[in-house]
């Protein structure tokens, strides 16, 4: 450290070069796939800003906010608290398994009084990709590809996705593990394990299907596969959803004109099934106008990562994207009948404050990333393993 | 473990591993999205136009709209039976929902009492889910909106306009219109016009008496639909414009009644309970048929509370009883011009006579006569109904030469007028009482002298009664009556295509002349006469003792109690030269036929003959010169025969 840089106004000046260094059109396209969210609830709410739409641009206006303040964090930082944050979120994990609400059903949520309730699994998706780039900053490439330090990963992987799994959340197990496997093969796992992997996977999920399931998510696979064969029962999402998207045509019914979210025949119209609501209202063109901005959120976000110089930032970063990307990609397969319905809302898109902020969270992480792509991170053990 | 060592080959290599495989990411993640457009653009491109027409079938769906009944009028085209717009509350019981709660929360927009409170949730506990059930029928524009206006804070009540019959003449054609009801449980059928899901809508009626009831499917028309948005839960969001069918409503039936004779027919009788049918006798029309007391059909759309409904039961002038087509009763002395009519035809000669000392011995019973006669021919026996003569030619006669003739005259016999319920009475023949009486098959002689003055077996009503008095007046038909002129505008057929009767001539028109005595000196003489100039009625007035005919020794005249006391009839035509209208009145429990019915039929054949427009040119054409009018004693109205 120089001398000038404990004065006051030379801290100020980085902090205004870091904030210059925050992709701006990154940020646009958020802000525009926060805004089509809006519209969305604005219209199915029979033009009102209430219930949603105005929590929903509130609640973006913090979490993006929240993201520019995190995008100056040092990435020595972030690769610090790597670790703590992982174990903190693995004993909130085991904490709600066994003092955890049951809702709907499922035991997610920890209360924490007047601060009210949240889902630790959130913060692990955060603390998972962290704690997987800290870990491999320190592998070398040859024990990154095959190795047994490999279980350390697999271990890291699988304790909070069967955490998850066990409450039930299938969606965001399966959200979880995807992502960790993500960064492992980034890292450079071998193709041969990957391949092996994935031959031993197909082999397990019919008897995962038919012994480990519950019947309800059993039900859940059953009915995506023949969604006609009862719809008015577990079908009914899935087909509902489709009529919306399908009848949206084109250029869609015209805002505000969509019958299937106006007259509640879509379930969950504002969260997980939105995008539907935005298919019916502004056809295949407006579809398709959304899909291209995530998938430009993916592609600068994934650049970032790629201009990254330490490992931490590279994989952290696309770790995130990949988060990020799973969760578009799952949702639009549900929404459109490709998948079965597990609890997956479209980031941004979706009314809903825990996923948003895990998203945002993620996003300050990769700006940060794009930050301090020049810095080296040297963490605790300047070396690698 | 290893030396730490930063090997600059090996930061080299992750980093392009990464860069390798952080590439496939994005073309992975490419892959994904374009196939999630590849599905877009496959539902939204082309399967289009099916999913459109799913959505559009999620979002519309068809209400069935009840049609409108059709009307009933009578032979001039007065509406008897119409529908009018109702105000009404409806309420589908809906998932989480306590109606008890609802019906009270709507108590307090519209009033209820705890009768009605109750009745309507049992309606509730009866109806499926979802199943909109009439809360209270014609409410006031003022409730209706205020309903309306809070409609979203009361799910599952509408407020909505329908149609509700109504009958404008209140009780007098109550008897043979019959109402409309609510449609119950048992009407539902599996198949044919009542299994129709019209049968479950709140506003629909289905004819529960009378001609609603026999001609239900004509008056009903077909349902029409209405074309409505709904939401998931299958609640009306707002008419669709365009794409409603319309209802096609119900065909109008006219009936040949004359309304102001119907009504008149029911207002003479007063507080009196009985029947009237006043009939063309040319064409068979019925003009009046009257059934005293009457109740308001009205109170029966509406549906009728226990009280109102056992106070109509059991009242015992039988207001809801068809004393024109369901009550038989003994003729009494009108019997007897079909008793000369027997006799003419077999021979026995009119002017024969006989002998009243006001008394007749058969074996070693008296049988009386009203009055004494005297030496008495057939004509003066009908005029002044004296029991002696017909006893005695009865007696020659037999029962089965009279049973024949009273036949030919339609007694005995139910007529095909669209009222369902006809009592046919009887005509008793040693037939007869061969098949119902096996432990004494055998007519005995000493039943026919009851028989030939109208007692005995012989039932009757006052269909028949009139029908008969139709035939005889027109003389040579078998007319039959007709009550419905035309459904939808086509002309039902009527009763003079009717075969002959086979008399001859000239005895019929002996017997109208004896009857045209009875009301210018006979038995009727002070109150049957109608007083239109040289326009008379004639007739034949009875007096049926019903009780417990015992050789003329029951209760007479207005004396004793109500239910024991005789049925009084009377019979006849106008005018006496070319017959035009037949009349039968009945007063049930009303003594004396001269006294208690022969005004009554007076007065509403009267009407009848002021009405016809080619008898009222013939009353109101100057008198011609003095005609034998004064012997009768114009203006009769006297006191009882």
């Amino acid at each position: 450290m120089t001398l000038a840089g404990l004065s006051l106004r030379a801290e100020r000046g980085r902090l205004i070069d870091k904030l210059t260094q925050i992709d701006g059109v990154f940020c646009l396209a958020l802000i525009l796939i926060a805004v089509a969210g809006a519209l969305m609830m604005f219209s199915i709410a029979g033009s009102s800003w209430e219930p949603w739409a105005a929590n929903h641009i509130t609640r973006f206006g913090v979490a993006f906010v929240l993201m520019v303040a995190l995008a100056v964090i040092d990435l020595r930082v972030w690769a610090a608290i790597a670790y703590p944050l992982y174990a903190v979120s693995l004993i909130l994990l085991v904490a709600v398994e066994l003092v955890g609400d049951v809702r709907l059903g499922a035991q997610r949520w920890l209360d924490l009084g007047p601060l009210g309730s949240f889902q630790p699994s959130e913060i692990m998706k955060l603390g998972l990709v962290l704690a997987l780039g800290r870990f491999y900053h320190g592998l070398s490439a040859d024990r990154a590809r095959m190795s047994w330090w490999l279980l350390i990963p697999a271990a890291m992987i699988g304790a909070p996705t069967l955490l998850v799994a066990h409450q039930p959340d299938l969606g965001t197990a399966m959200l979880l593990a995807l992502t960790g496997l993500t960064v492992v093969i980034l890292a450079g796992l071998s193709w041969k394990i990957i391949f092996a992997g994935l031959g031993l996977a197909l082999v397990a999920l019919p008897p995962f299907i038919l012994f480990v399931l519950q019947d309800y998510q059993r039900q859940r696979i059953l009915t995506f596969l023949n969604p006609e064969s009862d719809p008015s029962g577990t079908g009914y999402h899935i087909l509902q959803s489709k009529i919306a998207l399908g009848s949206g045509g084109l250029l869609g019914k015209g805002y505000g004109l969509g019958s299937q979210s106006q007259l509640n025949f879509l379930p969950e119209k504002q969260t997980d099934f939105i995008f539907a609501t935005l298919a019916e209202e502004f056809g295949f063109v407006g579809c398709a106008t959304l899909l291209l901005l995530y998938l430009a959120v993916i592609f600068m976000s994934l650049r970032t990562a790629s201009l990254a110089h330490s490992h931490f930032g590279r994989l952290t970063a696309a770790g995130v994207t990949s988060t990020f990307a799973l969760y578009v990609l799952i949702n639009g397969a549900m929404v459109m009948g490709m998948a079965p319905v597990v609890g997956v809302p479209m980031p941004l898109l979706s009314y809903g404050g825990s996923v948003m902020l895990t998203v945002m969270v993620g996003f300050g992480l990769v700006q940060s990333v794009r930050v301090h792509r020049y810095t080296e991170v040297t963490a605790s053990k300047s070396s690698l393993i | 473990m290893n030396e730490p060592s930063i090997i600059l080959s090996d930061v080299n290599a992750r980093q392009s591993v990464f860069h390798r495989r952080a590439f496939l990411l994005g073309g992975g993640i490419t892959l994904g999205v374009s196939a999630l457009a590849g599905r877009l653009a496959y539902l939204q491109l082309v399967g289009n136009a099916r999913y459109a027409k799913l959505a559009t079938s999620n979002q519309f769906n068809f209400r069935l709209l009840p049609p409108p009944r059709g009307l009933i009028t009578d032979r001039n085209g007065a509406i008897l039976a119409t529908n009018r717009p109702n105000f009404r509350l409806l309420y589908a019981r809906q998932k989480d929902q306590d109606p008890a709660d609802m019906v009270a929360t709507l108590a307090a927009y519209v009033p209820m009492d705890d009768l009605r409170r109750q009745r309507v949730l049992r309606d509730l506990g009866n109806a499926p889910r979802n199943t909109p059930v009439a809360i209270v029928e014609d409410i006031t524009w003022e409730q209706f909106s205020a309903v309306n206006i809070r409609a979203t804070e009361l799910p599952g009540v509408t407020a909505d306009m329908g149609e509700v019959r109504v009958y404008p003449h209140g009780g007098a054609f109550a008897h043979v219109i019959g109402y409309v009801a609510k449609v119950n449980q048992e009407d539902i059928t599996e198949t044919g016009p009542n299994a129709e899901p019209i049968m479950l809508h709140p506003g629909f009626r289905i004819g529960r008496q009378g001609l609603e009831k026999s001609l239900d499917l004509e008056l009903r028309g077909r349902p029409g639909a209405q074309k409505v948005e709904v939401d998931a839960l299958g609640r009306q969001v707002r008419l669709a414009p365009g794409g409603d069918i319309p209802a096609t409503p119900g065909k109008e039936v006219q009936l040949s009644l004359d309304m102001d004779l119907q009504v008149r027919g029911l207002e003479l009788f007063g507080e009196e309970s009985g029947a009237a049918v006043l009939m063309d006798c040319r064409s068979g029309d019925l003009l009046a048929l009257v059934s005293a007391p009457s109740f308001d059909a009205n109170r029966f759309v509406r549906g009728l509370s226990t009280a109102e409904y056992k106070a109509l039961a059991t009242y015992d002038h039988k207001p809801l009883f068809n004393k024109a087509l369901t009550a038989t009763y003994p003729p009494g002395s009108t019997f007897k011009t079909l008793v000369a009519v027997a006799a003419l035809e077999h021979g026995i000669d009119p002017e024969m006579t006989i002998r009243c000392p006001g008394y007749w011995y058969f074996g070693r019973r008296r049988w009386r006569c009203d009055g004494v006669h005297g030496p008495t021919n057939m004509h003066d026996a009908i005029a002044s109904s004296c029991d002696t003569y017909f006893y005695t030619i009865s007696l020659q006669l037999g029962p089965d030469k009279i049973a024949d003739v009273a036949r030919r005259f339609g007694l005995g016999q139910a007529y095909d007028i669209g009222i369902p319920g006809q009592k046919k009475g009887l005509v008793p023949d040693t037939e007869y009482k061969r098949r119902n009486f096996p432990r004494d098959p055998r007519w005995h002689i000493g039943e026919t002298p009851s028989l030939g003055i109208g007692q005995g077996y012989t039932l009757v009503n006052a269909l028949q009664q009139c029908v008969s008095a139709a035939r005889m007046a027109n003389g040579r038909k078998a007319l039959t009556p007709r009550l419905i002129r035309a459904i939808g505008g086509v002309p039902q057929t009527d009763g003079a295509a009717a075969p002959d009767m086979d008399f001859d001539p000239a005895h019929l028109a002996l017997v109208r002349e004896a009857m045209g005595s009875v009301t210018t000196r006979g038995t009727a003489a002070r109150t049957g006469q109608i007083g239109l100039g040289d326009i008379r009625m004639s007739g034949k007035t009875g007096t049926a003792q019903g009780y417990n005919y015992n050789g003329g020794r029951g209760i007479h005249g207005t004396n004793g109690p109500w239910h024991l006391r005789d049925h009084a009839w009377f019979v006849g035509f106008a005018p006496h030269d070319t017959p035009r209208y037949a009349i039968a009145v009945l007063v049930e429990h009303g003594g004396f036929g001269a006294q208690a019915a022969a005004p009554r039929a007076r007065d509403l054949m009267r009407l009848a003959l002021l009405k016809d427009p080619e008898l009222r040119s013939r009353i109101e054409r100057p008198p011609a010169p003095p005609v034998s009018v004064a012997d009768s004693g114009a203006g009769g109205q006297g006191g009882p025969a």
